[in-house]
């Protein structure tokens, strides 16, 4: 049980700090921190296949994009000005679009927690890397086979959106 | 305190000892080998055969001083070398190195030799890899200096780049080893094909052997070594990531190269070439094949260093996304064909 509650307070201020720094970097840095105390409470639920495949994908290959594009791009520390160019909804209150946004996240996260059963899976299920992969091919394959669709579409339209036309 | 939770906590600083003892071996290996291939001698002056030139150069950088420049990053410049060395003995952990052994009966149960035993052991390595970016990456970022900053952006390119060979290639020998724990990677690898043949993954032709091949180039990628070192091209970027370190940060860098290379060497043992099964030896003694398997693995990485030239960065970018990760792909699909027809 202190396990549980040293990685989830890390996990909750890492991630607080991630908000709360000027220099995007250590957003950065905060967030992998906060992702790594999220696998050790997979650990803990004794899962750890989805551990491990939260440090490969998230930790491991999204963040060290995230990295290189904020130290491609060297972005300076945020203004916290308002900025014109913004849309006339957000321009003047981000802070208020942001609390309603989070309002509307809380509401979703209680709706789910309440419609989730526990029970769902047993702990054996859940651990084995075979049945998850069972139950990925067979009763999820559909919310599978779309996400992958949904990722494919991300990476067109990046590579549309990147490509310069030839003059 | 029981027999086996005392080995257990021998086991593990006997691990550390030896990793960081490899590193010292390495730098030895890496200059002879060097000198060998150049016909030139090599260390020769620091003991007999120049065998103490690591102590030597421990001792040199031990008394150098440490620099930092004004404008770095105070605290990730610090962080940077020891996230580089962490990753590295860290991903040792779950590597196995032999059968069990009761230490000549000393031990009731049998103890593994190896420090964790993760059901998921293979994934381990690969997540702790990909962790070991962020080291050269916020080195080469928290400098402050260009070339720094250019090496440390050509790392991460490059590591994200091999990653996927690199993964394509263990997931093959997954499917051939139909589990993610490395001890039984190995077990299945015990015996022979046609009396002679040992059952090792790498003499599965064709598909483990390319995998092999695949698992081998995204590795020197994965450590930065020769030829694929852009990180610390010295012609174009001085020294890379690691130009603004100096004394034992820089000696982190250096140690965490090698082992890296240990563990790379000792996970491709694990997965291909049959890890401690071999034949004469009895399996108690397993690991004395293991260690050989492992020494020539890092023969062979020393050896295509002072073979081959390096790259043009754009090449290397060419060569992982256009024919690394495609051959992998379509190895994978073969394996799971090869696999699935014959009931493996």
């Amino acid at each position: 049980m202190a396990s549980f509650y040293l990685l989830g307070t890390i996990a909750v201020v890492a991630s607080l700090l991630v908000i709360a720094q000027r220099n995007p970097i250590y957003s950065v840095l905060l967030l992998i921190a906060s992702f790594g105390a999220l696998s050790g409470l997979y650990v803990l639920l004794e899962a750890p296949f989805a551990a491990v495949i939260q440090i490969i994908v998230y930790a491991g290959a999204i963040m060290v994009l995230f990295l290189f594009v904020v130290m491609l791009l060297n972005a300076p520390h945020e203004e916290t000005e308002h900025d014109l160019r913004l849309h006339p909804l957000v321009r003047h209150g981000p802070m208020g679009f942001g609390v309603v946004l989070a309002l509307i996240l809380v509401v979703e996260l209680a709706l789910a927690l309440a419609g989730s059963r526990p029970d769902r899976f047993g702990s054996a299920a859940a651990t084995s890397v075979r049945s998850i992969g069972r139950a990925l091919f067979t009763d999820y394959a559909f919310p599978f086979e779309a996400t992958s669709v949904l990722i494919l579409v991300a990476m067109v339209g990046a590579v549309v959106l990147a490509r310069r036309e030839p003059r | 305190m029981t027999p086996l939770l005392i080995g257990q906590i021998v086991l593990t600083l006997f691990v550390f000892v030896m990793l960081l003892n490899s590193a010292a071996v390495m730098v030895y290996v890496e200059r002879k080998v060097a000198a060998l291939l150049q016909q030139r001698l090599g260390p020769w002056r620091v003991g007999p055969r120049g065998l103490l030139q690591p102590l030597a150069d421990i001792v040199k950088l031990m008394f150098k001083e440490e620099l930092r420049p004004r404008a770095a990053d105070a605290f990730l410049f610090a962080l940077a070398p020891m996230i580089a060395a962490t990753c590295a003995f860290a991903a040792f952990a779950v590597v196995p190195f032999g059968a069990e052994t009761t230490l000549f009966g000393w031990i009731p149960e049998g103890l593994r030799l190896q420090v964790a035993d993760v059901n998921v052991a293979i994934l381990v390595v690969f997540a702790i890899g990909s962790m070991s970016v962020y080291g050269i990456v916020l080195a080469g970022w928290s400098s402050n200096s260009k070339y720094s900053l250019l090496g440390g952006l050509r790392s991460s390119a490059q590591m994200i780049s091999y990653e996927l060979s690199y993964g394509l290639a263990l997931a093959t020998v997954l499917l051939l080893g139909n589990s993610l724990s490395l001890t039984e990677i190995v077990n299945r690898q015990a015996g022979t094909w046609l009396g002679f043949i040992p059952r090792w993954n790498i003499f599965f032709v064709p598909v483990g052997f390319i995998a092999f091949l695949i698992y081998m180039t995204a590795g020197i990628a994965e450590t930065n070594r020769a030829p694929f070192d852009f990180p610390e091209a010295e012609q174009e970027l001085v020294a890379g990531y690691h130009t603004e370190y100096s004394s034992m940060t820089f000696a982190m860098f250096f140690m965490a190269e090698y082992i890296n290379m240990v563990t790379v060497s000792a996970v491709a043992t694990d997965l291909f070439l049959g890890g401690w099964h071999g034949p004469l030896l009895p399996e108690s003694l397993g690991w004395i094949w293991f260690l050989l398997k492992v020494a020539a693995l890092l023969f062979f990485y020393v050896w295509m260093r002072w073979t081959l030239p390096r790259y043009r960065y754009d090449q290397l970018m060419r060569f992982g996304w256009k024919f690394l990760l495609p051959v992998a792909v379509v190895n994978l699909l073969a394996t799971a064909a090869v696999v699935l027809y014959f009931g493996l």
